[in-house]
């Protein structure tokens, strides 16, 4: 009996104290992920890495709006948005207080707009995701002219690049190329 | 014409299970001022069974849900909470609606875990409903996948109203000229896609990115010894031996990459 007692006194109390203090969590572990919507350039690298479709991306052609989305509630917490991101959008913080009594609470949305082709018009990806490839390619070192043009040519939808390969391709005038040869 | 014009046309509304005006005042009463034990019947719903050990986790000495007179019973006709877990597969979708009718009304439900929110993982499986929701009415969402101890204990606090709710639904809006910059303007691009790609097949992603992290702000730093010296001294004062070897990695490519050129 003594010995239990004396058991128990060495052991002290190894209940913790949370909910009323706040609880040390592992390091390295995966709570909420947080999403810095300036830094998001909605490249949808998550949206394809996300196992269970927590992150989703919904493009409005009309609206000219692309809005991502994150559902708490679907989320398994696996950490492969962060790993996927390009620019260290999201991030896994160690909240796990996500408890909600509303569904709707669950969510989180970002509204982007989008880029629009130079030369048809049609919206191909957000304006933040072309002006960060264009920086990538080396904008960021070129002269302003160089810069616009890198701008134009990623901006541009495959379909108007085909488009303006084949008229390249007929003011070289090929067929007398040949004939001189 | 068929009858069913849509899947979801399939999922039974729960508009025979809605509550009534009294049930809803009831429950308000048994949320605001419960003073006794709140007892707690666990559905598995077909999930993984993570959730249930997390559950069992909560009950342990070590977190001890039972302080707050949380407690874990095994009958529903006992249960002031219903606790649903998992992603409301077909074959559990009568005994999940058995033990809703069977608690005694007022009862607050409680949808634990990834599945139970929204079918989590599962949720596009062929045999699932997709969370508790589809089923019967929810008061409260706990995430996680499964949640920790710490998640359980905080999310019955919501429940019980002990504690408010942390999370809002929030809505970004792009702004006017908003523009993301690259990182580390000043290291030649081919040359951190060098490092990155080493890091991160030594490492993996996650712990690669932080230590090509480190080592590029090392690259960077405004620093008048060399990069070898600069180097050196993180390795030398590195406990980790792998760690250690990523970063001489590294520092073998940076040098490759300095004597052959980037590409
Ligand atoms: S942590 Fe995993 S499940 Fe959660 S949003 Fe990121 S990729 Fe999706
Ligand atoms: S991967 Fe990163 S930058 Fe791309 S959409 Fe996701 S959060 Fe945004
Ligand atoms: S939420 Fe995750 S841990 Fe819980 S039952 Fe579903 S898959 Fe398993």
């Amino acid at each position: 009996m003594l010995k239990l007692l004396r058991e128990v006194f060495r052991t002290g109390e190894a209940t913790h104290k949370y909910p009323f203090a706040p609880i040390k969590v592992a390091k390295d572990f995966r709570g909420k992920p947080e999403h810095d919507s300036a830094q998001c350039i909605a490249c949808a690298a998550c949206t394809i890495a996300c196992p269970p479709n927590a992150i989703a991306m919904q493009t409005d052609v009309a609206a000219g709006t692309r809005t991502w989305s994150i559902s708490y509630g679907r989320c398994i917490f696996c950490g492969r948005c962060e790993e996927s991101c390009p620019t260290g959008a999201i991030k896994l913080t160690a909240d796990f207080e996500l408890a909600v009594a509303r569904k709707e609470d669950l969510t989180k949305t970002a509204v982007f707009t989008l880029a629009r082709c130079p030369s048809c018009g049609r919206s191909v990806a957000s304006a933040k995701e072309v002006a960060y490839v264009a920086l990538l390619l080396g904008g960021a070192e070129a002269s302003a002219e160089e810069a616009e043009r890198l701008r134009l040519l990623v901006s541009t939808c495959p379909e108007c690049k085909r488009k303006h390969d084949v008229e390249q391709v007929m003011r070289l005038d090929i067929e007398r190329q040949m004939e001189n040869r | 014409m068929n009858a069913f014009t849509s899947p979801d046309d399939l999922v039974v509304k729960p508009n025979g299970l809605s509550m009534s005006d009294d049930v809803t005042r009831m429950k308000g009463l048994l949320l605001k001022n419960i003073k006794r034990s709140a007892y707690v019947y666990r559905v598995d719903c077909g999930g993984c069974n993570g959730c249930e050990i997390e559950i069992f986790a909560a009950i342990t000495p070590l977190f001890d849900a039972e302080r707050f007179g949380i407690k874990v019973v095994a009958s529903p006709r006992h249960a002031d909470i219903l606790l649903f877990t998992g992603a409301v597969t077909r074959a559990m979708r009568m005994p999940a609606l058995r033990a809703y009718e069977a608690a005694p009304e007022p009862k607050i439900v409680v949808s634990y875990g990834a599945c139970g929110c929204s079918g989590g993982i599962f949720h596009d499986l062929y045999c699932v409903w997709g969370g508790t929701d589809k089923i019967v009415p929810v008061d409260v969402y706990i995430p996680g996948c499964p949640p920790t101890p710490p998640a359980t204990i905080y999310g019955f606090a919501v429940a019980l109203g002990l504690l408010d709710q942390k999370l809002k639904a929030e809505t970004y809006v792009e702004a006017e000229g908003e523009a993301v910059p690259l990182a580390h303007p000043a290291i030649p691009y081919n040359l951190r896609v060098l490092l990155e790609r080493e890091a991160r097949q030594m490492a993996g992603y996650r712990q690669g990115r932080d230590i090509v992290e480190e080592f590029l702000s090392l690259l960077e730093a405004d620093d008048r010894t060399s990069v070898e010296a600069r180097v050196g001294r993180l390795i030398g004062g590195e406990t980790d031996p792998r760690r250690a070897e990523i970063f001489s990695r590294l520092q073998a490519v940076f040098t490759q990459a300095l004597v052959g050129g980037v590409s």
